[in-house]
């Protein structure tokens, strides 16, 4: 199979590849796919509470070179962004920007998924801290 | 090879196996105890009692038992310097790397074959960065289906394991340099992509991975 320059290139020299910590409530964490499919993606953003802006991703993917390129390219996107403006990212984006065939582009169908699942975790924790003191002051 | 002690009624052979020419082979079929009755893939001249008419690949003929002449005479050593090498290559892979597993038995294992699950890596992104190796993997992406070797998995190799292999074959003309090669360049990537890896990362922290409830797509 022919890999595109860009493929290569996330491949060789993948961008934010690590980890977050995923207890700290300002860092969201997105893990979807299977090993029994082949692809696992694990993507993490870490957002400035005040402003909504991405300020690091960190991605770890098992799978395929597109894939890895896919996750690589999304961190890369990711960055500087408000979470909502994350959400506009399409994986027809992903596709066009790395020129994925048609036998990947679940590849980038699974980089938006692990966008938006990273998204609704942060989320998550923003609504589930935000209810806690109130807890507390009932009691 | 004895085809009365093997039990062999019929038998199919090609040349490019055994470093014969493309596009020629022989076909065995027993003429008594018992008579086996094939029916041609082709009409014409009823040649070769009307199993396969046609004109002879003459050439083709000469190269497949001047291939065989050399194979009864080199074999035996032959397979021992590749089962040499074979295993040289295996240990390499085994004593610096974690979690690697032999598929198949090394008990009935053919000399110049080594199939082996890297885990927690993902075939063709194996294959991707040991692109000057000529390997193949059983792992799903590299064909059209999205289903893993179902050889392997007959063999007893999870799905995930079998996104995660790669099939060694050595020849005749392979050497012990570039069988270290080979191990090196394998390890490297394999240590890179772990470093990649999801699955690595959570198998290190002790997380049982097949009990993970996966999001399947």
């Amino acid at each position: 199979m022919a890999y595109s320059d860009k493929v290569i290139d996330h491949y060789e020299n993948p961008r934010n590849v690590g980890s977050l910590d995923k207890s700290s409530k300002d860092v969201g964490t997105g893990m979807v796919g299977a090993p029994e499919c082949g692809d696992v993606m694990k993507l993490q953003v870490k957002v400035n509470p005040e402003t909504g802006v991405i300020e690091d991703a960190k991605f770890k993917t098992f799978g395929c070179g597109s894939a890895i390129a896919s996750s690589s390219l999304a961190t890369e996107w990711l960055k500087g962004k408000t979470v909502d403006q994350a959400l506009e990212i399409k994986n027809t984006d992903i596709v066009n920007e790395l020129s994925l065939p048609p036998v990947k582009i679940h590849c980038s169908v699974l980089a938006e998924d692990a966008i938006k699942a990273a998204i609704s975790d942060y989320k998550n924790k923003q609504g589930a801290t935000s209810a806690k003191p109130e807890a507390v002051t009932v009691q | 090879m004895n085809v009365i002690e093997d039990g062999i009624d019929v038998l199919s052979l090609t040349a490019h196996k055994l470093y014969g020419p493309k596009g020629v082979g022989a076909l065995y079929v027993r003429r008594r105890n018992p008579r086996v009755q094939i029916t041609a893939q082709m009409d014409g001249g009823g040649h070769e009692r009307g199993m396969r008419s046609g004109t002879l690949n003459v050439p083709g003929i000469a190269g497949l038992g001047a291939a065989c002449e050399i194979a009864k005479r080199e074999m035996p050593e032959e397979s021992k310097r590749l089962s040499f090498l074979r295993d040289k290559l295996k240990d390499k892979l085994m004593s610096s790397l974690d979690e690697v597993y032999i598929n198949g038995t090394m008990e009935h294992h053919l000399p110049h074959n080594l199939n082996i699950s890297f885990a927690y890596v993902e075939g063709e992104s194996l294959l991707m960065g040991i692109n000057d190796i000529a390997v193949s993997s059983g792992s799903a992406c590299t064909s059209a289906t999205l289903e893993p070797s179902y050889v392997l998995k007959a063999l007893g190799a999870g799905d995930d394991l079998a996104h995660s292999s790669i099939r060694f074959g050595l020849s005749r003309f392979n050497t012990e340099e570039e069988v270290d090669y080979v191990a090196n360049k394998v390890i490297d990537v394999v240590k890179k992509l772990r470093d990649l890896s999801p699955l690595y990362e959570m198998a290190k922290e002790g997380v049982d991975l097949s009990k993970v409830v996966w999001a399947a797509h």
